[in-house]
């Protein structure tokens, strides 16, 4: 029987919300690759980078009750969302090297819920894990319907920092470019894969956020991408939802078919043939 | 009566047992040579040494005594030896003579010779090589320690990454110290394991010349407790090298044993001269040189990490902007990986382009930023190999916040002139000294002034101005680095109320730091980075707060966090109407029909399991991809609640 992997899976609120079409794609994959996603149902909201500006504690304590949650399983936690990645690993970190902080909310923590945070855990992105302990060339073995078109990955800026994103560089990243590959597609590096949609400002300074997110469409386009797959589902609603009218906003071609990292490697594994030959359609008769 | 300092071998013995025969003690001679003795004192042997001196027929043995370093023709130095000459010309066989002294007794010389020695000492080549083999940073980190310390010392120090060092030059290096970590059991760390195997291969040198310390780093908890720095004593010792002073083990709170390591080898192995012979009688006083020299303490020496030279493809932007034309230059070339990007650019130039165009200054030079493969750095700051590519590639770029003068140099104004709008000038309030003993002066709470100082400890404000990608697309955003400045200025106690009212009010203006789109684009970008991103949120957090979460993006961060603590998970659908409001629903119409609608512009799951027909629960929501109107609670959210009353009332 082939190896198998088991995390705490913590999906974000986004893949249980507008964007549900991750979580199915998740589960497809996670059963092909043999992946165990233990399910956290008490775990809140990360914050997604909004909360803490409200209060930046608040926020590190409700993620302090999500990493207990995983270190009582003995777990890791493996988020799909470049978003949850980048704010958890954050407070993670702070929580790990802030002896009085971890201890002030671990007061309240195990008052509560009669868990500690004791700081064991690692945060991991799919991407990550995909690259780093599935390994790319078993999932090169399962790739059943190769996906073969250029393809540009976004990264975002949130877990795209030192430690947050595995051992890959944050600049200069890579694996979404390897695992690209190793799907059957042409990865497409564009400089604008590491670089904010302004998410978190959509609602807010809709103007600014637009202009960011046309930025990434037109430059993935213009270094030949014909498809861009997002590691964050938060991006995907400026990419995508929003992407006509950022191409107004900005005065720039945008137009591009805009999937979830989840779906890329999901449907090469051969799960929803449906979607993978919608994708096809948009791609090789539509076009832009 | 002549007191011998010290005693070697030249060139040229042709092993005629004279000299073994006159004083055994000292000199021993093999089948190719004579050696000096280990542990041996050449003071305690003066007249042997001198009579075996003055017997040898090829003149080989060569001592000095006591107050004759200036060769002054005292007649205790053989006239065919020249003194000042001889370190020179000598191979520094004589270290060998000396191992295990650091029991040798101290204070041998006479009463005032010993500052001579000491200076005598410390001329010639100085050169300390570090060689740290880390897993974690520890080792590397405590290598830089010591370079910072070694100009106490009169050292030059050289730091060394095992990993990609070469064994053979180790040979030819006076003075070395090891600090290297264990990894799991007993292994060496990863950075270690080639230079370990070359070391214990058929071709290791012979390293005879050379004298050592290690300070080995480990866990208690682990069987094989400080095994690789075991190791690496043992081995060098093997190999011929003289052991300094007794390797020190560290546990996983190593300051302390290794501050003690760092100050007993220091001194030790700075007392080994420019001919490579240990003049165990000076260590003390080298080491109360080092406690009182306080020309360089502090200061520090800039560590330089030897790394070896790699091959690298530099891309570099150019732009003339009196032809208009744009593009990458491109050069494939073999450089150090210690090398600067400064250093790269100016070789370039020198050999290739002189028309290539960037800031030049100092290391440090705050106006010299650029972006080299993403990274904002200071080029003389960046290494080449930190800032590579695993593939070679080097990008260096101008700095996209700017309008570009010519290839790298951009125009600062654009920073520089919303600094200057945003009047970060510093109005003190009126408030009493206290009388000190100097005069009667204003003071601060010294971890106030800790804090201010911390969150204004920027490399380079132009740099960090560059760092948010909102910057490049709102132009009237007075960006990161003015934020900080003006953050910085407003949580200053001595700062007037007019002024503080001021600075509060550009804050919570538009092009304030609510322009500012997302943080994450500023915090990843290193030490800067995360310095600029703390003070955006802390000046967030305070207009937020100021303006009790009124306008738009008050009320975004509002209900975004009231949805959490309503079920512990957020609600999109009441965040987008509560932010929005109807007439922005409507704005944005098209882009919630594709959301409730459940379908992306990529073919998403239209009308996602028929769900639009069913009433879920019996609430109407679940409509395509739309989120429910009202979320299913997180397990235990009470437990979100409870948090929520303890760390924030206000929701």
């Amino acid at each position: 029987m082939a190896k198998g992997y088991k995390y705490a899976y913590y999906p974000g609120c986004v893949a249980q919300g507008s964007a549900r079409e991750v979580e199915d794609a998740m589960q497809g994959l996670a059963r092909v690759l043999n992946i165990e996603l233990v399910a956290m149902t008490g775990a809140a909201c990360c914050g997604a980078g909004i909360m803490k500006q409200a209060n930046w504690k608040l926020q590190a304590a409700i993620n302090a009750r999500t990493f207990a949650q995983a270190e009582a399983e003995g777990l890791d936690v493996m988020t799909p969302c470049a978003s949850c990645q980048g704010n958890m690993h954050e407070d993670l970190v702070k929580l790990q090297s802030d002896a009085a902080l971890r201890e002030e909310i671990n007061e309240v923590l195990e008052r509560v819920s009669g868990n500690r945070f004791e700081g064991t855990l690692q945060m991991r992105h799919l991407l990550q894990i995909l690259v780093e302990d599935i390994g790319l060339d078993v999932i090169a073995e399962k790739v059943v319907n190769p996906i073969d078109f250029p393809i540009g990955g976004y990264y975002g800026a949130p877990m795209q920092r030192e430690g947050a994103c595995g051992d890959d560089d944050p600049f200069e990243p890579s694996y979404f470019e390897q695992l690209i590959e190793v799907l059957g597609g042409k990865a497409v590096r564009y400089a604008g894969r590491t670089q904010s949609v302004g998410f978190p400002s959509l609602l807010s300074e809709e103007e600014s956020a637009l202009k960011m997110t046309a930025a990434v469409l037109s430059d993935a386009k213009q270094e030949g991408a014909k498809i861009l797959a997002t590691a964050c589902p938060l991006s995907h609603v400026n990419l995508d939802t929003y992407q006509v009218k950022a191409g107004k906003v900005a005065g720039v071609d945008t137009s591009i078919p805009v999937i979830h990292l989840p779906e890329l490697v999901a449907w090469a594994l051969g799960c929803d043939k449906n979607r993978l030959a919608q994708l096809r359609t948009r791609v090789m008769v539509i076009g832009d | 009566m002549s007191v011998v300092t010290k005693v070697w071998i030249d060139e040229g013995c042709i092993v005629c047992d004279a000299c073994e025969t006159t004083c055994p003690e000292v000199f021993e001679v093999t089948e190719d040579t004579c050696l000096i003795k280990d542990g041996v004192n050449p003071n305690d042997f003066s007249e042997d040494i001198i009579e075996a001196a003055d017997g040898c027929p090829v003149d080989v043995i060569i001592y000095e005594i006591a107050g004759a370093e200036d060769d002054s023709g005292e007649g205790e130095v053989p006239a065919e030896v020249e003194p000042e000459a001889a370190p020179e010309q000598v191979a520094p066989v004589a270290a060998a003579g000396v191992a295990g002294a650091t029991a040798a007794p101290a204070g041998v010389m006479a009463a005032g010779e010993g500052e001579d020695e000491l200076a005598a000492v410390m001329n010639g080549d100085r050169s300390l090589h570090v060689l740290f083999g880390s897993q974690s940073g520890n080792s590397e980190v405590l290598a830089a320690t010591v370079s910072k310390k070694s100009a106490d010392y009169g050292l030059e120090c050289q730091i060394h990454d095992m990993d990609g060092f070469d064994l053979a030059s180790m040979a030819s290096m006076k003075r070395i110290l090891i600090i290297c970590s264990t990894w799991g059991e007993g292994d060496m760390p990863d950075n270690a394991e080639d230079l370990w195997q070359a070391a214990n291969a058929d071709g290791a040198p012979n390293l005879s010349g050379t004298h050592f310390s290690v300070l080995a780093l480990g866990d208690t908890s682990y069987e094989f407790y400080c095994q690789s720095g075991i190791e690496w004593d043992t081995r060098l010792g093997e190999l011929g090298s003289t052991r300094i002073t007794d390797r020190v083990d560290c546990d996983v709170d190593y300051d302390v044993p290794a501050a003690a390591w760092m100050s007993e080898a220091m001194a030790a192995i700075a007392c080994v001269d420019d001919t490579g012979t240990f003049h165990a009688d000076l260590v003390e006083q080298m080491k109360s040189k080092a406690a009182g020299d306080t020309s360089a303490a502090g200061a520090g020496v800039a560590a330089i990490v030897v790394l070896p030279e790699i091959q690298v493809t530099v891309s570099i932007f150019r732009y003339d902007a009196q032809t208009g034309a744009a593009g990458q230059d491109t050069w494939a070339c073999a450089i150090p990986g210690h090398h600067s990007v400064l250093d790269l650019l100016r070789t370039l130039k020198a050999t290739q382009d002189g028309s290539l165009t960037f800031r030049d200054g100092a290391d440090s030079d705050p106006s010299t930023g650029l972006m080299v493969n993403g990274r904002l750095v200071l080029p003389g700051m960046a290494r080449i190999s930190d800032c590579v590519r695993v593939d070679g590639m080097l990008r260096v770029e101008p700095l996209a916040a700017y309008e570009v003068i010519r290839d790298l140099v951009v125009d600062l104004s654009t920073y520089q002139n919303m600094r200057a709008s945003s009047e970060p000038w510093f109005v003190g309030r009126e408030r009493e000294g206290v009388n000190t003993e100097q005069a009667v002066m204003g003071v601060m709470d010294a971890s106030v002034a800790t804090t201010l100082h911390a969150s204004n400890d920027i490399s380079s404000q132009s740099l960090l101005h560059a760092s948010s990608d909102t910057v490049q697309v709102n132009p009237d955003y007075i960006g990161p680095a003015v934020v900080g400045q003006l953050w910085n200025r407003a949580c200053d106690p001595r700062l007037s109320d007019k002024a503080g009212k001021r600075i509060l009010t550009t804050l919570c203006g538009i092009n304030g730091i609510k322009a500012e789109a997302d943080m994450a684009s500023v915090s990843r970008q290193g030490r800067i980075g995360t310095i600029g991103a703390g003070n955006l949120l802390e000046a967030k957090n305070a207009v937020l707060g100021e303006e009790s979460f009124s306008g738009r993006h008050g009320k975004h961060v509002w209900w975004f966090t009231w949805t959490v603590k309503s079920s512990g998970l957020l609600n999109e659908t009441i965040l987008a109407m509560q932010t929005m409001g109807p007439l922005g629903m409507m704005k944005n119409l098209p882009q919630m029909v594709r959301m409730s609608a459940g379908f992306t512009r990529t073919g998403g799951p239209i009308m996602r399991d028929k769900q639009s027909y069913l009433a879920a629960f019996g609430i109407p929501a679940s409509i395509g991809k739309l989120p429910p109107l009202v979320n299913s609670s997180v397990d235990n959210h009470h437990e979100v609640v409870a948090l929520f009353n303890a760390f924030d009332k206000r929701f």
